[in-house]
């Protein structure tokens, strides 16, 4: 299992990185093609905002997978034992049943049902199903690492060495 | 019931642990189950998440994520510190009052309060420590002062505001939120003030008058971000969103080639670190649009309108009771889910009462800047006292005061629309 969640961590960051570097460029050159080339694309609004809902969506997994997401952690730091592990259990199944149920099969019916309705995007043409696409995978994601997290693995960060900070 | 059933299984949720985002979507999932199928309601919430991030203003907030990352790794934080003490250090209790003001342009610049917290806290606490301040006080007053970014621009909240208000003017809100973000500032200095006072702290030396200018040359670079990119909104030339991409770029070129302290590892762990905080952001918005979405679907918006205004027909106790409600809210909820749920649901009630979108907005995000500094949930309390060495039980007291300072600061917000109002009048970004 910890073979399997490293590779998968090692991919998920780097399809992260590669994501946001792209919305940077792509919402950069929109303001240097208006007002160097002048020449506006057209495209750049699109794919921005299509990477915007990539990096929310698949960056969601890795959020939970570092332990990031906000919540009220009074409780958990309170209980010691077999209490804590039976909450630290009914959290995690919290967050499997709500990925399976709405990332997974709600995501995954809005891939099939944009697909054969066949939407495309206004500007590239794009089948809106592979926007989409997106959101299956981060579900399948986050339910694996939350199976990981049951299985002991931490949900923290090995190392982050980004702090905002001085 | 339908309120009942929502309100009940995320408060159930949220207390026991569950993750914010996955709460809200998991009572928004057993709410819609009592009227709906399980297919349609469960594609209908993936859809209205997705159809909630899909939006060019958005893009701004990872944008600006970003850039304060950048500029929070280059020595930023001690410049615009040494800036601030050439400038007010010498006034006596002055070290507090340098925290506060650099707090608040660190805080514009980074558009992170847990980031001033940590980047000024690191610096300021330790050493008002050593100058004999208290350090329960000196934690309260980085982490309150640390809110005052969210007003001062460019803020994502404004921006998260502007999506859910539907349509209110970015620039607007940004510029909008500089008087009343610098009134809060204003009144944690006069608690700052009294505080000294009553501890006849020494003023510091006045600083002579060439090290107040290089003080400010040092700062320029820095302090250049905010004149760019407000200035560039104002000006038309940019929207709020190419502003953002403006911002990484200065940043990038500022810590690539003028402070040299960025290499390519650096910029990979803060490409990843910004797309980590877009994405808590994000699914948090998706979220709260879909619970946002089945609201009005069951006509909740309409129902608490006309309660409010059957309760009473005094404007002004109808806008108090909304803060008192907003308070409550902010003291357990993040800001993004609180402004998206909430400004559907209040927004119209306060129109109808004849307030501006603009002026309830500002008054909002100020109202729920209290409630990030009030524990239990609060991440920027948790980040002061750790840098202070102290714990959230010690900072409540030093911390009565200020709260006091911020809620007369909403009163004054709330009720004098003119605050919120004239900037946006004077540049004529609102009729």
């Amino acid at each position: 299992m910890k073979k399997i969640t490293n590779l998968l961590d090692a991919v998920l960051k780097n399809t992260l990185i590669v994501l946001m570097a792209g919305l940077v460029f792509a919402v950069s050159w929109q303001v240097v093609s208006r007002y160097i080339f002048t020449s506006p694309s057209s495209w750049t609004e699109e794919v921005a905002r299509f990477l915007l809902i990539w990096v929310g969506v698949l960056g969601a997994a890795y959020a939970f997978r570092t332990g990031v997401h906000l919540g009220l952690d009074v409780l958990p730091k309170k209980l010691s034992g077999v209490s804590a592990q039976i909450l630290k259990l009914f959290i995690l199944l919290m967050v499997i049943i709500f990925s399976v149920a709405v990332l997974v099969i709600g995501g995954g019916n809005l891939v099939v049902l944009t697909w054969e309705l066949k939407q495309y995007s206004a500007v590239l043409g794009l089948p809106i199903a592979y926007v989409y696409s997106i959101i299956p995978v981060a579900g399948l994601l986050i339910c694996l690492y939350a199976l990981a997290a049951a299985m002991g693995e931490e949900l923290t960060a090995p190392e982050d060495s980004a702090q905002p900070g001085s | 019931m339908v309120v009942f059933i929502l309100v009940s299984t995320f408060v159930i949720l949220f207390v026991l642990g569950v993750p914010i985002a996955f709460s809200l979507g998991l009572s928004t999932l057993a709410t819609m189950l009592f009227t709906m199928d399980f297919t349609p309601a469960v594609t209908t919430i993936a859809q209205r998440m997705a159809g909630g991030i899909n939006s060019f203003a958005l893009l701004a907030i990872p944008l600006f994520i970003l850039s304060g990352l950048l500029m929070a790794q280059g020595g930023i934080a001690r410049r615009v510190i040494d800036f601030s003490k050439a400038v007010i250090g010498s006034l006596p209790g002055g070290l507090a009052f340098v925290n506060v003001v650099s707090c608040m342009l660190f805080g514009a610049i980074s558009g992170s309060a847990v980031a001033a917290t940590s980047a000024i806290g690191g610096f300021m606490i330790p050493e008002m420590n050593k100058a004999g301040y208290d350090k329960n006080f000196n934690a309260a007053i980085t982490a309150t002062s640390a809110t005052t970014g969210m007003l001062i621009p460019p803020s994502n909240i404004l921006i998260v505001y502007a999506v859910a208000s539907g349509g209110v003017s970015i620039a607007a809100l940004f510029v909008a939120g500089y008087l009343p973000g610098i009134l809060v500032g204003l009144s944690l200095m006069g608690v700052a003030a009294v505080y000294a006072k009553r501890h006849n702290f020494p003023a510091g030396e006045r600083v002579p008058f060439n090290v107040l200018v290089r003080c400010t040359v040092a700062a320029i670079p820095s302090l250049f971000l905010i004149v760019l990119v407000i200035g560039g909104i104002l000006a038309g030339i940019f929207t709020a969103t190419e502003a953002g991409a403006i911002a990484v770029l200065y940043a990038l070129a500022l810590s690539m080639f003028v402070y040299r302290q960025l290499s390519l590892a650096d910029l990979r762990q803060i490409l990843l670190k910004s797309a980590q905080t877009t994405a808590i952001v994000m699914f948090l918005i998706g979220t709260s649009m879909a619970m946002s979405w089945l609201l009005a679907y069951e006509n909740i918006p309409t129902i608490v309108a006309n309660t409010l205004i059957n309760l009473s027909d005094n404007p002004f106790v109808i806008l108090l009771l909304i803060n008192l409600v907003l308070l409550s809210v902010g003291i357990f909820m993040d800001m993004t889910p609180a402004v998206l749920i909430f400004t559907p649901i209040f927004l119209p009630v306060a129109v109808e009462l004849g307030m501006s979108p603009l002026h309830f907005g500002i008054m909002m995000v100020l109202n729920l800047c209290i409630g990030l500094c009030t524990p239990p949930v609060g991440s920027i309390l948790f980040v002061g006292c750790a840098i202070a060495k102290t714990s959230i039980s010690q900072i409540v007291r030093p911390m009565i005061p200020m709260y006091v300072a911020m809620f007369l600061a909403l009163l004054v917000v709330t009720y004098v629309p003119e605050l919120s109002e004239f900037l946006p009048r004077f540049f004529g970004l609102m009729d």
